[in-house]
């Protein structure tokens, strides 16, 4: 123990116990010592705080636009001004928040224990990876507060680069800069997992979330440069009028959404394969019993890292691109499909006949698998070129992916950070409060989207600041999901930072789980693990038995 | 430079020696092929020397054949998935 | 030749062995290069399309590149690929001097090939070959010749910039390469900054066809 830890000790409220063995979170106290670290586990929990920050930034956005879209008439907010905030929410949301969230936290802090490291490969690069993230957050940052940017996060030309009167290059430059550190953070887990195993740990062995952590970097490799590039051109296009996207002089529009889709498709896979790892984690435990198909499973998060970058066209149906691309990413659109309902079906799989334990992470993970289906199938219908053709750009498309994003990754997120919470703080949170907030994040977030299914397909368009008056009521409901939901999320970050303090302290195990992660200490030593581990046993090593009856 | 010495030094640099030369001459090849433009497909030829070009710094310079088997797929992997851009870009540019 | 020093590599705190720590560098460099590919291929397909939708532009504006001079730069690089190998093999057989000798000639030969680069520029400039600066476009009659061209200068300067950044390294890597102890502990530094070093040789054995040949 320190010595503040002594001088601060009052008797008179609960504290946390002084004679602990020396654990990751209490070594050293300094800020120098959590701001150059090199721990994995610190890392991520900066990250956690860098992420939660921008979630709560994005979530104001989110919030100013429906309660934009509360009257038909956009007498709320000005048009230009409406135009900003979906724009902002997007970046945000999807740069700073849902990509690094499950990767840059959960992948940093768990990934090394999961396979019985002592670090990631790199642990220098993986803290200039999160100073590298902060550089970006910081141009947005001046983006937003010097008057935001106003195309869309997709940044579409020739509006991005010929028409806006935005601050669009200084966006750009903090996406480009956002990207690098996915690219390290994708490299060091790449080799991490290759090369940094401990003895017996072969690659069955590993957890599902390792090989969906493993996907998702390749993903991060393959697809970002493309981005880069993308962007990197269309700040050329802005600053000098090169002409390559510009129908004037002879340029193409469509090929930016060639390239701009050629890494945003396969990112929505990052932003949803780390989640549907934590879901398998989570469904293991939870029901206390060995991942069904485990192969297929693993499998199928690397064919969904490969199919991922067959698909982009299916963004540009409508745009321009010729019926035989079209014709072919649709086909290809179906095929993706399949490998993430393999996953769902394990899943099924996996609970049926386990020992169900209702705790707060498998209220999320149940949650996750109906909204993810939802969402997924609609998916199917979007890939559909007729139905397309007509939910284009509507809220129908709004719905579906947020269906993914906020059913989906969301919550994955959300339940992966009440299961592993005991370990990353060595601390519980309350399980009643738990359940509230799980309850009231799934009312919410269906009274705010399934609406916007109705929507679309009744036509309302999407990023407009005005609708007609016959939507008004839909959009009322959604409206006030959108409080629901608000206060879901508001509610956790109150008892988890509480629970810092005053909730119980944590055994290792407090879960029954398996997991290499599992075995040592919550929160764990600074090196992990006291002595080497040597996996000699199965993945998910329940034992599988049906539960009593009476 | 002892007898020996030089031997090791040779063994160490036949392999780039080999690079130089054949990247010199697939170079020359293609500036003179550039500069005197002989048949009309000329082009075709021109890439089928790049890629000889690119093959020769991957296998000779890089040594990619004498790496573990993960090096060797990460080292085609990038190649394979710009191929994936190009083609299924070309599906609509050809075919507008 | 000098006389040879120790070979070897100081194993880092988180690797449980050295050959860990070196597969561990090289998987990484290779993950790495992987993505310059990928981001220098953006350019070669914008090049491709271009060529598909304007092919008369391109052509054109491909006969007012320096041919010679990009020709005289790949034969600088591809020399540099040979120093720095040499460096490599040096640096396996422990002879110093002669290892930074190499990595010396590696660095000119690529400040060499800046400074034929920005002659090129310059000439460019003079010919009123640099459309986005605003001013006078000697091809002006052809507007579709301005993409190729302005794609072949963001190309070139992306590629100027990885070699200006990979001269800067090479340049401190031979400093420290220098110091006593350092081939002890860290030779394969040296063989990683390699692998960097022929991927730069590698994009502009690229890039100069795509640019300079395959349109003329």
């Amino acid at each position: 123990m320190s010595p503040s830890d002594a001088v601060m000790r009052d008797h008179s409220t609960a504290r946390p116990a002084v004679d602990r063995p020396a654990d990751y979170l209490h070594e050293q106290h300094t800020l120098r010592s959590w701001f150059f670290s090199t721990d994995h586990k610190r890392i991520g929990l900066l990250y956690l705080a860098s992420i939660t920050f921008f979630f709560v930034l994005g979530a104001i956005a989110a919030c100013l636009v429906r309660l934009a879209l509360i009257v038909p008439d956009g007498t709320i907010f000005s048009s230009d001004t409406y135009n900003k905030l979906f724009t902002m929410h997007g970046v945000i949301m999807i740069w700073f928040f849902l990509i690094p969230s499950i990767p840059a936290t959960f992948g940093n802090f768990l990934l090394p224990l999961m396979i019985g490291a002592k670090d990631v490969a790199f642990p220098h690069l993986n803290l200039a990876s999160f100073y590298i993230f902060i550089t970006g957050a910081l141009f947005t940052l001046i983006t937003l507060v010097i008057g935001g940017v106003d195309t869309g996060w997709t940044f579409y030309a020739p509006f991005s680069t010929t028409f806006s009167n935005t601050y669009v290059i200084p966006a750009l430059i903090g996406v480009i800069i956002v990207g690098f550190s996915s690219i390290l953070t994708g490299l060091n887990f790449v080799v991490t997992i290759h090369k940094m195993r401990c003895p017996g740990m072969t690659w069955f062995r590993m957890p599902i979330f390792v090989w969906t952590l493993y996907a998702t970097s390749l993903i991060f490799l393959l697809a970002t440069p493309v981005i880069t590039i993308a962007l990197i051109l269309l700040v050329m296009e802005r600053a000098f009028g090169i002409g390559v996207f510009d129908p004037r002089l002879g340029g193409d529009p469509v090929l930016f959404e060639h390239l701009f889709w050629f890494y945003s498709h396969p990112a929505v896979y990052i932003m949803v394969l780390p989640g549907m790892g934590v879901i398998t984690e989570l469904v293991a435990a939870f029901s206390q019993k060995k991942v069904f198909g485990y192969r297929f499973v693993a499998y199928a998060s690397i064919a969904l890292a490969s199919v991922t970058f067959l698909v982009w066209g299916h963004h540009m149906f409508v745009n321009g691109e010729s019926q035989l691309a079209a014709t072919i990413f649709s086909l290809l659109s179906f095929a993706v499909a399949v490998p993430s309902a393999v996953k769902v079906y394990n899943w099924t799989a996996t609970i049926h006949k386990g020992s169900i334990h209702l705790d707060t992470p498998m209220l999320y993970a149940m949650g996750y698998i109906g909204l993810f289906v939802l969402g997924g199938l609609t998916g199917l219908f979007l890939a559909t070129l007729a139905i397309d053709a007509h939910l284009h750009d509507t809220y129908f498309v709004v719905a579906h992916f947020h269906y993914i994003m906020v059913g989906g990754t969301m919550l994955a997120f959300l339940g992966g950070l009440h299961y592993w919470w005991p370990k990353f703080t060595g601390r519980m949170y309350p399980e009643a409060f738990g359940r509230v907030g799980a309850g009231l994040i799934f009312v919410g977030f269906n009274v705010t989207f399934f609406p916007q299914f109705i929507l679309g397909y009744l036509g309302m368009p999407r990023r407009y600041h005005v609708y007609p008056p016959e939507f008004q009521l839909l959009n009322i409901m959604s409206s006030a999901g959108a409080t629901i939901l608000a206060a879901g999320y508001f509610f956790p970050m109150v008892y988890l930072i509480w629970s810092l303090w005053y909730g119980k302290k944590a055994p290792a195990n407090p879960w029954n789980a398996k997991g290499l992660e599992w075995t040592t200490s919550s929160p764990p030593p600074t090196h992990n693990f006291l002595n080497t581990p040597v996996v000699d046993f199965e993945p998910y090593g329940y034992e599988n038995k049906a539960p009593e009856i009476g | 430079m002892t007898p020996e010495e030089r031997r090791q030094l040779w063994q160490h640099m036949r392999t780039p020696v080999i690079s130089l030369g054949l990247l010199m001459a697939l170079l020359a090849i293609n500036v003179i092929l550039g500069a005197t433009l002989p048949f009309h497909g000329v082009w075709m030829l021109e890439a089928a020397v790049v890629l000889c070009m690119v093959l020769v710094v991957l296998f000779l310079s890089m040594d990619v054949s004498h790496e573990a088997p993960l090096i060797r797929v990460f080292s085609m992997l990038g190649f394979f998935w710009v191929l994936i851009l190009f083609t299924m870009t070309l599906t609509d540019y050809l075919a507008r | 030749m000098a006389e040879a020093v120790l070979v070897g590599i100081e194993r880092a705190e988180h690797f449980e062995s050295i050959d860990q720590q070196r597969e561990a560098a090289s998987l990484g460099m290779w993950a790495w290069l992987l993505t310059e590919l990928l981001l220098f291929s953006g350019l070669f397909l914008i090049a491709l399309i271009l060529r598909i939708q304007h092919p008369a532009a391109v052509t054109l504006a491909t006969t007012h590149l320096k041919f010679w001079i990009g020709a005289a730069n790949t034969a600088v690089l591809i020399c540099s690929s040979f120093t720095m190998s040499g460096a490599i093999g040096l640096s396996r057989l422990g002879w110093q001097r002669g290892m930074v000798g190499c990595m010396l000639a590696t660095a000119t030969l690529g400040t060499l090939f800046l400074g034929l680069k920005g002659f090129e520029y310059y000439q460019d400039y003079a010919e009123h070959m640099m459309p986005f600066l605003g001013q006078p476009y000697a091809l002006a009659a052809d507007q579709a010749t301005r993409l190729f061209i302005d794609v072949y200068f963001i190309t070139t300067a992306l590629h100027g910039l990885h070699l200006i950044t990979g001269v800067s390294i090479l340049l401190v890597l031979t400093s420290m390469a220098g110091r006593p102890n350092f081939l002890a502990q860290h030779q394969n530094r040296i063989e990683i900054y390699g692998l960097y070093w022929h991927f730069i040789d590698l994009i502009w054995i690229i890039v100069f066809p795509v640019l300079y040949v395959l349109n003329r």
